[in-house]
């Protein structure tokens, strides 16, 4: 992770620090660890389009890059202000119909449709936004469920404009495709938009909007008294949240090319965002991409192997319920705080001696009876800052 | 609008309204008690309704004395929830963690009805479903009465359980003010436990009193908790008397509404004003200091 070794760097300016240089060398472990997985991941992506052997299981690629894009889109609202909207399938929803409602009446490009279709969703978002977060926490939550039933019932009702029930037939933006390419296609396009909400992400988590959203998660009310512009910074990350979910929604429309407003506009939905980018760890660039994949994997498993009995749901709730009661942090914190255990105590305080250390202050021209100025801070990691 | 048309639609509204305001005390009480919005109220809801439809038409029995068991069995499992589920999460989180955990709740027990009784309709059929007397000449059905009076019943056991008595006047304390609460000697943790399972117990209720003459599905409780969730926040959240009061207005404004625009188009009443309460007044028309904050 970055920014740790420049911190490092600039509290221990004194000469002689062997226990440092050992943190220092773990983090640089760390780094260089992060980088592999990095490369591996996407050489993963990369390959995966023709190491797949059949049509069905790239499908099953694609499904579950769009649902690391829209639990990566949530997460730009659930994780850096810790509100918890269940009900983002309604962007997703109102990308995927706004694409092919401008497709099928205005005949434009697919993708200028998409494009547009995402600006459509900011501009909705902003009046439900400014609604929504005039109140907090519970009330959030409810006026987020309540947009997207409310979003089921008017697509459901509107038949003349939305196609209603029977659905409406998006046209393929690349009609001479065949099936297996047209699924290569968009796994691409699905892991270049996800590519762009991971660099967003990380952007915003590193800059001074970032932190303030952060402080808003953490405390709201300190977080307005030090002067944060709350609500204007929450709406804004709200309107980037629900946009980027349009947008998923919107590739999804061109390329699964049927839409049906139970599936695009569903709570289910909805909560399977909540539940990757929990499973994953809110907290983590990558956390709703480790998230989608488990639950992806395990959601297509469950379909093969069940088939079309409701006993997925009774997987989903017990899933999302264990996750609640026991990894509220997700798996990626877990899985770092096991690693940690194993590894050099870096921040141990016992890394440096009384002695040592008076050798080091006395090296450094510091007097004595001042030992404990000075010394090597535990640095909290990255992680942990967050 | 003929006159008889706008009063037949005027007293189903309130039969209505009736349902919809103990199911939203119910809701409501929860989250005075515990801070938390509980999402699985109306899958409780369906599972009894379910367990009035199974009892009626495999064993024979009036679905009204299913009654007997839901309500303890469902008392019982809102004091377990909240001994065992609610109780364990963050008191930092509380609200927001609390939400996708009775969400979780809400989808196992409906994949659970689904997997046990299948995706299919259901109804019961009883001697007197077709029966229906005439007020002031709108033709009003038997079971839609017997619904509305269990319900006022209900309602009129849990004011008077609330006002009258100590338990009442503990959950009362609790829900104003726990740290107070606790000063004088009440033992929250367990007054929240029980005010827990009251709230199920309602559910029960309510759910009974639906079996009667709705038909019933799985998903169905999606259709109930989003107008439910609408009413406790335009009330007001944690404030009963503020959720019955928006349950009976809205629920009339929907029967009203039915006519002229059809049943779809009507439910997006209770959204409408729950965008207008937010936009208006964010803390609901009648609640107090509590809503304020969630």
């Amino acid at each position: 992770m970055p920014n740790a070794s420049s911190t490092l760097a600039t509290r221990s300016r004194g000469p002689a620090q062997t226990p440092a240089d050992g943190a220092r060398r773990s983090r640089r472990n760390r780094q260089i660890a992060s980088a592999l997985a990095l490369v591996v991941g996407v050489a993963v992506v990369a390959v995966f389009p023709f190491a797949a052997p059949d049509a069905y299981v790239l499908s099953a690629g694609v499904v579950i890059l769009s649902y690391a894009c829209t639990a990566t889109s949530w997460n730009f609202m659930g994780g850096f202000t810790g509100y918890i909207s269940l009900g983002h399938a309604a962007y997703f929803g109102l990308g995927a119909y706004g694409t092919g409602i401008i497709v099928r009446d205005l005949g434009l490009p697919s993708f200028l449709a998409w494009a547009l279709a995402g600006l459509a969703v900011a501009i909705i978002t902003i009046p439900v936004g400014i609604a929504a977060l005039r109140v907090r926490g519970a009330s959030f939550v409810i006026v987020s469920i309540a947009f997207v039933l409310i979003l089921l019932l008017v697509f459901q009702a509107w038949g003349s404009f939305t196609g209603g029930s029977s659905g409406l037939v998006v046209p393929r933006p690349f009609p001479d495709l065949m099936r297996p390419e047209h699924h290569r296609v968009f796994f691409y396009l699905f892991a270049a938009l996800l590519a762009v909400m991971l660099t967003l992400w990380w952007a915003i988590s590193r800059s001074r909007f970032g932190i303030g959203l952060k402080a808003i998660r953490e405390d709201e009310d300190k977080a307005e008294a030090l002067g944060i512009p709350t609500r204007n910074y929450k709406l804004v990350a709200y309107v980037v949240s629900a946009t980027l979910t349009g947008l998923a929604g919107g590739m999804y429309a061109l390329w699964f090319g049927d839409l049906d407003p139970i599936f695009q506009f569903s709570i289910l939905l909805g909560s399977y965002m909540v539940l990757m980018a929990l499973l994953g760890g809110i907290r983590n660039l990558f956390g709703p991409l480790v998230g989608a994949v488990i639950v992806g994997v395990a959601l297509e498993i469950f379909k093969l192997e069940f088939g079309d009995t409701q006993f997925h749901l009774v997987a989903t709730g017990l899933l999302l319920a264990l996750v609640v009661l026991f990894m509220p942090d997700g798996i990626i914190p877990a899985v770092q705080a096991g690693l940690r255990r194993f590894g050099p105590q870096s921040s141990s305080i016992r890394e440096m001696t009384a002695a040592e250390l008076a050798e080091r202050n006395a090296a450094a021209g510091v007097s004595g009876d001042s030992v404990f100025s000075g010394g090597p801070t535990p640095t909290p990691t990255p992680e942990e800052k967050r | 609008m003929t006159g008889s048309l706008l009063i037949q639609s005027l007293i189903l509204g309130v039969l209505l309204g009736g349902l919809y305001a103990l199911l939203a005390a119910g809701l409501t009480l929860y989250f005075g008690v515990m801070r938390v919005v509980m999402i699985a109220h109306s899958a409780f809801l369906i599972l009894a309704a379910y367990l009035a439809w199974f009892a009626s038409s495999t064993l024979g029995i009036d679905p009204l004395l299913t009654l007997v068991v839901t309500v303890p069995l469902f008392f019982g499992i809102g004091v377990l929830m909240q001994r065992l589920l609610i109780r364990r999460l963050r008191p930092a989180t509380l609200t927001m963690m609390s939400v996708l955990l009775t969400f979780a709740i809400a989808l196992f027990i409906e994949g659970l009805i689904g997997f046990v009784w299948g995706g299919t309709q259901r109804r019961i059929q009883l001697p007197y479903s077709s029966a229906s007397i005439e007020i002031f000449g709108a033709r009003i059905a038997v079971v839609k009465l017997i619904a509305f009076g269990l319900a006022a019943l209900s309602l009129l056991v849990l004011y008077l359980l609330m006002k009258h008595t100590r338990f009442g006047q503990a959950l009362r304390a609790t829900i104003q003010h726990p740290e107070a609460a606790q000063l004088v000697g009440i033992r929250t943790d367990r007054v929240a436990g029980l005010g827990f399972g009251l709230g199920l117990a309602t559910a029960a209720l309510g759910g009974t009193a639906l079996s009667l003459d709705a038909t019933i599905y799985p998903s169905l409780h999606w259709h109930w908790i989003g107008p439910l969730m609408a009413i406790i926040v335009v009330g007001g959240l944690g404030s009963i008397p503020g959720a019955a009061i928006a349950a009976l207005v809205l629920g009339v404004g929907q029967s009203l509404l039915q006519v002229p625009l059809g049943t779809t188009w009507a439910q997006t009443i209770f959204y409408v004003a729950l965008f207008v309460t937010l936009m208006v007044r964010p803390q609901g028309f009648f609640g107090g200091r509590l809503a304020q904050r969630f």
